[in-house]
């Protein structure tokens, strides 16, 4: 006990740190998902009885991105593997629709997975067509008491449908319906329309179980996982530290700016991922001279995340090159959105400065066709075909890729912004 | 020099030795002693006479088979030179089931006397190509003679398609006979070889001895390579191993085994592809439940297929037919997927098997590809192929190989019976799959009987040229997808007396299921569900333990339900107003599709009734992504930007009620 006292603080802030950042780098699985239990009673159960009774599966999970699919898996699979009966026996496949870009490289990939034995080291030999023949004839061979059950995992679950004939899944599903090694064909997507994907006799051969994972908290709920998420665990080494810490994040948590904070994040996406991504950019705050959460670390890393990011390219603007988005911003007004051109641009820039510019230099054409270009490379400006075009630079049709309240806002923040600069962009009509 | 006696494409060409010396006028034949060979480009002709081995034109150019010259005789024309025979078997002619009655391994020089009544031993004279030299019969219990030519093949015992039996010495009593040749024979006649061409016996005894020796390296290497894995692998190849040999046991047991495995059994040759058997076996279902769960997955076999007596009749009566007659024919079967097509097909196949063991018709392979189960159209030949000879090839070789030997006239050929399950796989440009597979049946000697399966009714009129439609002909059948009271007894009779269901429940099941598509598949999981959910909430109500209404309906439920509606429900408020605004922005424009800046104008100003603060463009396009990853909206490339174009996926109707509600 003595040796835990003389922590320092240092150290307790750095481990500290440490703990809360596994946690919201989704390095460490949590004990339990979080408002998921039926999803994850089912899927545990369904996985149960094919380690146990060798009975075949297949199920979709399903749910938008960042909702814990592959989380709840995880969970699922970790207490599956601890179960006794299973730990031996269950072998597992786990695959990715953005890894495993066609049935050839996937076939290949569940065979050395299984370490069937034409694999010899980490190079499986044979075409594609032996390939196949030689997997269909492995699972063809068990049966459904004494071969080892397999697990397969199929994540982006939904790229896999688009493979040619469908031929990976249609073989998977069929040995699922079939009396031959028992199979569990885990499904994770985020598309809800996944099963018009399949082929018919495919969707056929899928048994239409579907789990969803859609949040349904309240805010209240979301403000305990948030609580829940930023405080350090019972068994942290220094006690004094971690009660101190945790009552500075209950504190915190009641505090109205905060709330106000969560609130608008909670507004605009219920799922963890991005709650996460909050909380992590707040923890990173944390020093040893600023030992604890502040309200203003929260208040930092929100601006940070919710920040418009071509707001921030505008910052860095010239005034020539703002001037020329002010007049592609009438320009857009007069002609309702109609493509432009460099000329068309040069022109009202043209007028600006002939009738009503005192502060602004006149630029000769060419650079200000530099400022342009400028422009374009910044993407703030698009070329509306981008294919090719014997059309000379000047007169090539553009488009602005800016709102309205884009500009607007960017010229009331911009340093020393010329006044005849702002209200040309104010006024109606150029 | 080749070992393919025949592919060198040689011009043969076959001529009389002598004058008739016999002549049956009823018939119009005249008989001949000897028939000489004369090979394009070789000077001197080979000779076959009465009572000498021969070698005839096969499928396999490695293995020609043999058989001893009875008779030689030509129609009146004179033009067609028919021989008449007795046949020999070589140890790979044999089926490969019935190898293992031999008992001991064969001698890679034996051939055995074949004794077939069914089969026909007149065969067109200018198959023959040429002779070879047959050794004396080999008494039962004598060893084979060592040393001698690796060229001479010894017969020993008989094969009459059944079992091995011993030789009576006296059926080869015409073997003795060229010793003292006849005396109208021309020339002198040795016992063996009469042949005075030299190098076209070279060529022959070559072929022979590069083959005698092939096998025995193959042989011994594949020997080698099953003491390899079996000690490598462990219980699986042990109880494989252990199978088999239950399956020489008795007929009794095979014939059980068979059920289960309809596929011929094949030997590995290089890896042996299985999976690693489990520490304890699995679980035995525990209660009524468990066993009914059990029952009614779709991979348990049932013990019959109800519903499917008519079509079962029919099928059965085609193959019947083709496989009695010895023709060949193709059947196309269409149904939507569930239907029981290929079950039906196989439960035929079983009952045939059956009778075919008890000898009511000849006996007949069955082989199974399935179009979905193979990479690329073209693989069929392979697969066909090597399920027929257990012999790899190229896709182009196989072809050939399967075209030779459905062409040519094979006098010991069973009949084969082609399952091509989704045959609409087997598309290509030019059709040559298609085309071949049903030519074939048509040829005089292919014996081939083709079912294949597919879920379109018009597919030959849809996708097929018309010489290929043609050849399929018009045997059809289609499988209507069942109804709700087929549906009711499919459970009922999988479930057998296992109570496990309220009879209403399993009543609203079928119903539901056979206005949707009739797919048993679906019925059957559906219910497999519902006991799943009446196990999790029987503890606490039902007290019967049966599976009713309640457990049934949230089951399907869970099936046929679209999810779009809870998952507005669950979004998040910008979401919900993100999709507010591309309705709004729908109506205002009166088109069904909107570019990313029109919808966020509305956005915003819906922020602002809502008391929110507006989100900026960077928001905006992250919730706009997000409902499109989930495909609530469907979204052009994000490259466009503000442009994208936004389209809903779910009708606005479901977008408001889904709204509205809470």
């Amino acid at each position: 006990m003595s040796k835990r006292r003389s922590l320092t603080e240092a150290q307790c802030v750095s481990l500290a740190q440490k703990l809360l950042r596994e946690r919201l780098c989704h390095q460490k699985l949590p004990d339990r998902p979080l408002a998921l239990d039926s999803q994850y009673k089912h899927l545990l159960e369904l996985l149960r009885r094919t380690a146990v009774h060798g009975e075949s599966n297949s199920v979709l999970i399903v749910g938008p991105r960042g909702s814990g699919k592959t989380m709840l898996l995880g969970c699922v699979l970790r207490e599956l593997m601890s179960l006794k009966e299973a730990q031996k026996n269950v072998l597992l496949v786990e695959l990715n629709g953005l890894l495993q870009t066609d049935d050839k490289i996937a076939l290949k990939e569940i065979t050395r997975q299984l370490h069937l034995e034409n694999v010899v080291g980490d190079k499986v030999f044979g075409s594609f067509a032996e390939n196949l023949a030689f997997l269909l004839e492995a699972l063809k061979k068990g049966d459904k008491s004494s071969s080892r059950p397999v697990v397969f995992v199929l994540d982006e679950f939904d790229l896999f449908a688009h493979h040619k004939n469908q031929t990976l899944l249609y073989n998977l599903l069929d040995v699922s319906q079939s009396a031959q090694t028992p199979v569990a064909v885990l499904g994770l997507t985020c598309r809800l329309d996944v099963l018009e994907l399949l082929e018919k006799r495919v969707k056929s051969r899928f048994s239409h179980r579907q789990i969803h994972l859609f949040s349904s908290l309240s805010f209240a709920q979301y403000v305990d996982a948030v609580r829940a998420q930023l405080s350090l665990p019972p068994d942290f080494p220094d006690p004094k530290f971690s009660d101190a810490w945790n009552h500075s994040v209950t504190k915190l948590c009641e505090e109205k700016s905060v709330e106000e904070i969560l609130r608008r994040h909670f507004n605009s996406s219920k799922d963890f991922r991005s709650l996460h991504s909050l909380l992590f950019l707040s923890v990173s705050r944390v020093s040893v001279s600023h030992s604890t959460l502040h309200e203003a670390d929260l208040l930092e890393a929100s601006r940070l995340i919710s920040a418009d990011s071509k707001a921030i390219i505008l910052h860095g603007l010239s005034i020539l090159e703002l001037c020329l988005i002010i007049a592609m911003k009438h320009l857009n007004d007069t002609y309702d959105g109609e493509p432009f051109n460099f000329q068309m641009v040069h022109n009202e820039f043209k007028k600006f400065i002939q009738r009503k510019s005192h502060s602004i230099h006149k630029f000769e054409k060419p650079v200000v066709m530099k400022a342009f270009e400028h422009l374009l490379q910044l993407e703030l400006v698009r070329p509306v075909d981008s294919g090719v075009c014997k059309v000379q630079r000047e007169y090539q049709l553009m488009r602005l890729m800016l709102e309205h309240g884009q500009v607007m806002e960017a010229l009331q923040r911009y340093p020393q912004c010329p006044t005849d600069v702002k209200q040309w962009a104010l006024s109606a009509f150029a | 020099m080749s070992r393919y006696i025949t592919r060198l494409r040689m011009r043969r060409t076959y001529k009389w030795n002598g004058r008739p010396v016999g002549e049956d006028r009823k018939l119009k034949r005249q008989y001949y002693e000897s028939m000489s060979i004369s090979v394009e480009g070789k000077t001197e002709d080979a000779t076959v006479s009465l009572g000498q081995y021969i070698l005839i034109e096969g499928d396999d150019d490695d293995n020609p088979f043999v058989a001893q010259l009875l008779k030689l005789y030509t129609d009146d024309s004179g033009k067609k030179k028919t021989a008449v025979l007795q046949w020999f078997v070589r140890m790979c002619e044999v089926p490969q089931s019935k190898r293992k009655l031999l008992g001991r391994d064969p001698h890679p020089q034996e051939i055995f006397f074949y004794q077939d009544r069914s089969c026909d031993n007149e065969v067109d004279g200018e198959t023959i190509l040429g002779a070879v030299q047959v050794g004396i019969y080999v008494p039962v219990q004598d060893p084979f003679p060592v040393g001698k030519s690796r060229d001479i093949l010894f017969v020993k015992l008989l094969w009459d398609t059944k079992s091995f039996r011993a030789l009576d010495p006296e059926l080869m009593q015409p073997s003795q006979s060229p010793k003292s040749p006849p005396p109208s024979s021309r020339g002198p006649q040795p016992r063996a070889l009469p042949t005075p061409d030299p190098s076209v016996m070279k060529r022959a005894m070559s072929g022979i001895l590069t083959r005698g020796s092939m096998s025995t390296g193959k042989m011994s290497s594949s020997e080698a390579e099953s003491l390899h894995s079996a000690s490598k692998l462990s219980a699986a190849k042990a109880l494989s191993a252990k199978r088999r040999s239950q399956a020489v046991s008795g007929p009794q047991v095979r014939k059980k085994l068979d059920l289960c495995t309809p596929a011929t059994p094949r030997t590995p040759r290089h890896a042996t592809p299985s999976i690693p058997s489990r520490t304890a076996p699995a679980r035995k279902p525990g209660n009524v439940l468990e066993e009914a769960r059990a029952r009614l997955h779709v991979s348990s076999v049932p013990e019959s297929l109800p519903c499917r007596e008519q079509e079962f009749q029919d099928i059965y009566n085609f193959v019947e037919s083709k496989v009695i007659d010895g023709t060949g024919g193709c059947m196309y079967i269409s149904g939507v997927p569930g239907t029981g097509k290929t079950a039906t097909v196989h439960e035929v196949i079983r009952s045939l098997q059956q009778s075919a063991e008890q000898d009511e018709i000849p006996h007949f392979r069955f082989i199974e590809i399935n179009g979905m189960k193979m990479t690329d159209p073209h693989q069929a030949y392979v697969q066909i192929l090597q399920k027929l000879t257990d012999q790899k090839a190229t896709p182009d070789h196989a072809a050939a190989l399967l075209e030779k030997r459905f062409s040519a006239p094979a006098p010991k050929k069973e009949t084969v019976v082609l399952l091509v399950d989704e045959l609409d796989l087997l598309w290509t440009r030019k059709q040559n799959v298609m085309y071949n597979l049903f030519d074939w049946p048509t040829r005089r000697n292919a014996r081939l009987v083709v079912l294949t399966i597919a879920n379109t009714m018009d597919l030959p009129e849809r996708i097929m040229i018309n010489r290929v439609a043609s050849r399929l002909g018009l045997t059809r059948m289609s499988f209507q997808p069942y109804t709700f009271k087929q549906l009711q007894q499919i459970i009922t009779s999988r479930l057998n007396r296992v109570k496990a269901f309220e009879e209403d429940a399993l009543q609203l099941v079928s119903r539901k299921v056979a206005a949707l598509s009739g797919d048993a598949r679906r019925c059957l999981d559906i219910c497999r569900r519902a006991t799943e959910i009446c196990e999790h909430s029987g503890s606490q109500k039902n007290s019967s333990g049966l599976v009713g209404m309640s457990h049934v309906m949230e089951a399907l439920d869970e099936m046929f339900s679209s999810s779009y509606i809870s998952a507005i429900r669950c979004a998040s408020v910008q979401e919900q107003l993100f999709l507010r605004a591309v309705i709004a922005e729908f109506r205002r424009l009166g088109l069904e599709e909107a570019t990313f800046q029109q919808v966020f104008v509305q956005h915003q100003a819906l922020c602002r009734v809502e008391g929110l603060q507006p989100a900026n463009v960077s928001e905006g396009l992250t919730v706009c992504q997000r409902l499109g990853s989930c495909r609530l909206l469907l979204l052009e490339g994000s490259r466009l930007d503000l442009f994208l174009r936004i389209r809903l996926n779910v009708s606005q109707d479901d977008v408001l009620y889904a709204l509205k509600a809470d």
